[in-house]
């Protein structure tokens, strides 16, 4: 028997960033095959061209033998492939039946709505999957972990072949979580493959049957569950070569700047978070997409403020109610979505610059063209900015380039703790390790830089001291040196006991 | 050269005074005393509190904002001047404090509403346009009006003052203040960025709710002034004062240049967008058109100044060398 699902040297590539490189991948009837993989490995994408989001560049598919070029959603549907994201795409007004009732698009004559065929076929499907919903809910009413239930009683609906999993359980309590096991576990029974994509180790060893870990955009590897270990699994994760270059550490930290103790904030999903950060060093914040990194980062600038916990700075316990009370404080955070937060686009790199600096550079509010125009080309020489001058607007510049101005912004504030959101994102490679050296220098000036990453080489190539987020909190506080076994077995969980197998 | 004088041709600002320039011509042409002194002073006159509200309708506009109360604002103001001189017994300088404190407060409504609770400033001011007329037509209860007011007042809104309408400098001096305030301080950087991106600004540090509360409260502050201004000139004071002058305000400063999604514009464009409008609707009564043909070209020259300005950028870009357009959209905003 030709398998459900069939995928032959799938390319796929975005402008420069091969995310696909000649992946091949396939799945059984009947079987659930976990799919592991870093941030950035290639895992979505690879789900993108199996829903038909995304068309390959090369290769092929098959769908029970037969052989596709491409999918469209439409045609991915249609061959019975469904996808659970971990966010449930539903219609919270409507109620459950109604949306179940849509996903399954059944023309009737007239369009006439057939009220009570809705409910009795909601009905159904959710008692299939052994679920006590009502079908006249609205979603709104619904928890995450119903709403994910109501997802797959549309998958089953549609008579899906394929069910594909994206974190299902990320945001479920672990009575939910068996629950949701359940369904799997019925799902394979019943003849169905299931891909399923996970962080959580204890969940693969306890659902796959196989398992294919994705790294760089290539399948390392595609195993049975019962030839692997944790470790094995971490190992395939991440045994890539360091190939990038990084600046040297060199100099001993000073005093503590920030000295976070028991911060709170349930609004940004962040508890119990206690940490130092000390002047000429850079503490890497690792951890997986979720953790709660950025949510910290949003705290420590007053964007969310914190409910609970204490912020000192220098010693002076300190509230930081919004951002312009965390720059007034010397706190700088250079965001991660730098076309949103990072730069205003439409308005020239010189304005940009200057943003955050108003009341020092314009005594009296008063514009000062000439000053404002010097510091600009001061930063621009300084950083090898690439821009036509000071009057480019910010969305004329690469990436990179923008990158550099917002970290301008930040550094003409003068910072005592500068917070960096995933600094070398999208930046090419050569302003990538301008950025690195530019990091290391700033620290050496005696700057406490938080550097948030999920480049996981580049927070054991920059860090002084590496501190691992998983869910909301700090788990581990890890010296310079540690490997990359340490981090990850920390950013997934792995119990401590177990590290000493890596 | 060529390209700074292409830059100038293309630059909005430009377009409409020479539209302007045409009106004038045009009118001085078929009106007999359309260009006299007396007549100039006239439209300058009749455009003073729609020139008020559109001034300080521009910063809100820039934030990306909207304030559709003051025309109502206006009428509560020209109101609430009227009881507290006439029934108050006030002195006319005093009821005029009175009345510019009633706008900041009326102001600070809107900033309140739109900055603490978050709502949209089109929902609020579109709330607060009828509450603020509601309450002006309740007080006199529709019928009410005010007038007797001493000579010494109506000089404002009708006499000359060293050779220029009174009213002028009233407006010259907010129209300069405002001017410097979006042009030449920080108050004004802010307000483009937040206009542009108000998460943005707001992760650069920027009190964008502080920021925001201002220019509300200025609108409310020279609504206040305009109904003063409004209540000189007609020399009596009702609760229909200022009705649609919104529009008008808005109108003179989408026509002036200034994008309604925020971020780019300018105050002298705005002025010129008065301008246009009110040359136009006082030279369609010396050509002796009906009064109705005024609305309707106004509604043109708003359509047709746009296209004007829209058309050669979009041109330029088709183009494979659109370099005059980076460079004019530049200019735009840093003007």
């Amino acid at each position: 028997m030709p398998p459900l699902l069939q995928l032959t040297a799938v390319t796929k590539s975005f402008g420069a960033v091969r995310a696909l490189r000649g992946i091949s991948f396939d799945l059984q009837a009947g079987e659930v095959h976990a799919l592991l993989g870093e941030n950035g490995a290639g895992k979505s994408t690879l789900i993108k061209v199996v829903t038909g989001a995304h068309q390959p560049d090369s290769g092929h598919l098959e769908i029970a033998g037969q052989r596709l070029t491409a999918l469209n959603p439409t045609s991915a549907r249609e061959a019975g492939i469904a996808c659970i994201y971990q966010q449930p795409a539903l219609f919270p007004d409507l109620t459950v039946a109604e949306n179940i009732a849509l996903r399954l698009g059944k023309t009737t004559p007239l369009c006439r709505v057939r009220w009570s065929e809705h409910r009795k076929r909601a009905d159904e499907l959710l008692r299939r999957i052994g679920a006590d919903i009502d079908p006249g809910a609205e979603v709104r009413a619904l928890s995450m972990p119903e709403q994910q239930l109501v997802e797959i009683a549309c998958a089953l609906g549609a008579s899906a072949r394929i069910v594909i999993m994206d974190e299902p359980t990320a945001s479920l309590t672990q009575s939910e979580q068996q629950l949701l096991f359940g369904v799997v576990r019925n799902l394979r029974a019943a003849g169905v493959g299931v891909i399923y994509i996970s962080h959580r180790l204890e969940e693969i060893f306890a659902l796959a049957d196989r398992v294919t870990v994705l790294r760089d955009g290539e399948s390392v590897g595609t195993r049975p569950i019962g030839e692997l270990n944790e470790a094995e699994l971490i190992r395939l994760m991440i045994g890539r070569e360091m190939a990038h270059i990084y600046p040297d550490r060199g100099g001993t930290p000073g005093e503590i700047v920030l000295a976070v103790k028991g911060l709170n904030c349930a609004a940004g999903g962040v508890r119990d978070v206690t940490l130092d950060l000390r002047a000429g060093e850079v503490l890497g914040l690792a951890g997986l997409v979720g953790a709660g990194r950025t949510e910290l980062a949003r705290v420590l600038f007053g964007i969310t403020p914190a409910d609970s916990g204490e912020i000192r700075l220098n010693g002076k316990p300190l509230r930081i109610g919004s951002p312009a009370e965390a720059v007034a404080q010397g706190i700088a955070y250079v965001p991660e979505d730098r076309r949103r937060h990072g730069v205003i686009l439409e308005m020239p790199i010189a304005d940009n610059m200057t943003m955050a600096v108003h009341a020092r550079i314009f005594p009296g509010t008063w514009l000062r063209s000439g000053v404002e125009r010097r510091l600009a080309l001061d930063y621009i020489r300084d950083l090898g900015i690439k821009a036509y001058g000071p009057e480019a607007p910010g969305g004329s510049l690469s990436g990179g380039n923008q990158q550099k101005v917002a970290l301008a912004r930040w550094l003409a504030t003068r910072p005592r703790v500068l917070i960096l959101d995933e600094p070398t994102q999208g930046v090419d490679v050569g302003a990538k390790s301008e950025i690195h050296k530019l990091i290391r220098q700033l620290a050496q000036q005696g700057l406490a830089v938080l550097m948030i990453s999920s480049d996981l080489p580049e927070v054991l190539g920059m860090s002084d001291r590496i501190a691992v987020m998983r869910g909301g909190t700090i788990t581990a506080m890890l010296p310079g040196g540690a490997n990359a076994h340490e981090v990850m077995a920390a950013a997934l969980g792995q119990e401590e006991g177990n590290q000493g197998a890596a | 050269m060529k390209q700074g004088l292409r830059t100038f041709f293309l630059r909005h600002e430009t377009i409409l005074l020479l539209i302007l320039v045409a009106e004038w011509c045009y009118f001085n042409s078929v009106g007999r005393h359309f260009g006299s002194l007396d007549n100039s002073f006239d439209i300058v006159r009749h455009s003073v509190e729609i020139g008020l509200l559109a001034v300080v309708m521009t910063p809100i506009i820039l934030t990306g904002g909207i304030d559709l109360s003051v025309g109502s604002l206006l009428g509560l103001c020209a109101i609430v001047f009227g009881k507290l001189w006439r029934d108050a017994g006030w002195s006319v300088g005093s009821a005029a404090m009175g009345t510019v404190v009633l706008g900041a407060l009326a102001g600070g409504l809107n900033a309140t509403l739109i900055t603490w609770l978050r709502l949209p400033p089109l929902i609020v001011t579109l709330g607060t346009y009828s509450l603020f007329r509601g309450v002006a037509e309740a007080v006199t209860q529709g019928v009410d009006t005010f007038t007797n007011f001493p000579a010494s007042f109506l000089f404002i809104g009708q006499e000359r003052w060293l050779g220029i309408p009174a009213q002028a400098p009233f407006f010259l001096l907010v129209a300069g203040v405002v001017w410097l305030l979006v042009h030449r301080t920080t108050w004004g950087r802010s307000w483009r960025a937040i206009g542009f991106s108000p998460e943005g600004a707001r992760y650069a540090g920027i009190p964008v709710g502080r920021r925001l509360a201002t220019v509300y409260v200025m609108a409310g502050i020279v609504a206040a002034l305009a109904a003063i201004i409004y209540t000189a000139r007609l020399g009596q004071a009702k609760a229909d004062a200022g009705s649609g002058y919104e529009l008008f305000a808005i109108t003179a400063v989408v026509l002036g240049g200034t994008s309604i999604f925020g971020g780019t514009g300018s105050v002298h464009g705005t002025l010129l967008g008065v301008a246009a409008i009110a040359v136009l609707n006082n030279g369609l009564v010396h050509a002796r058109q009906p009064r109705e043909v005024g609305g309707m070209l106004t509604g043109l020259l708003l359509i047709l100044t746009m296209a004007a300005s829209v058309l050669p950028k979009m041109l330029a870009k088709a183009r494979p060398t659109g370099h005059a357009t980076g460079r004019n959209t530049q200019s735009q905003t840093n003007a």
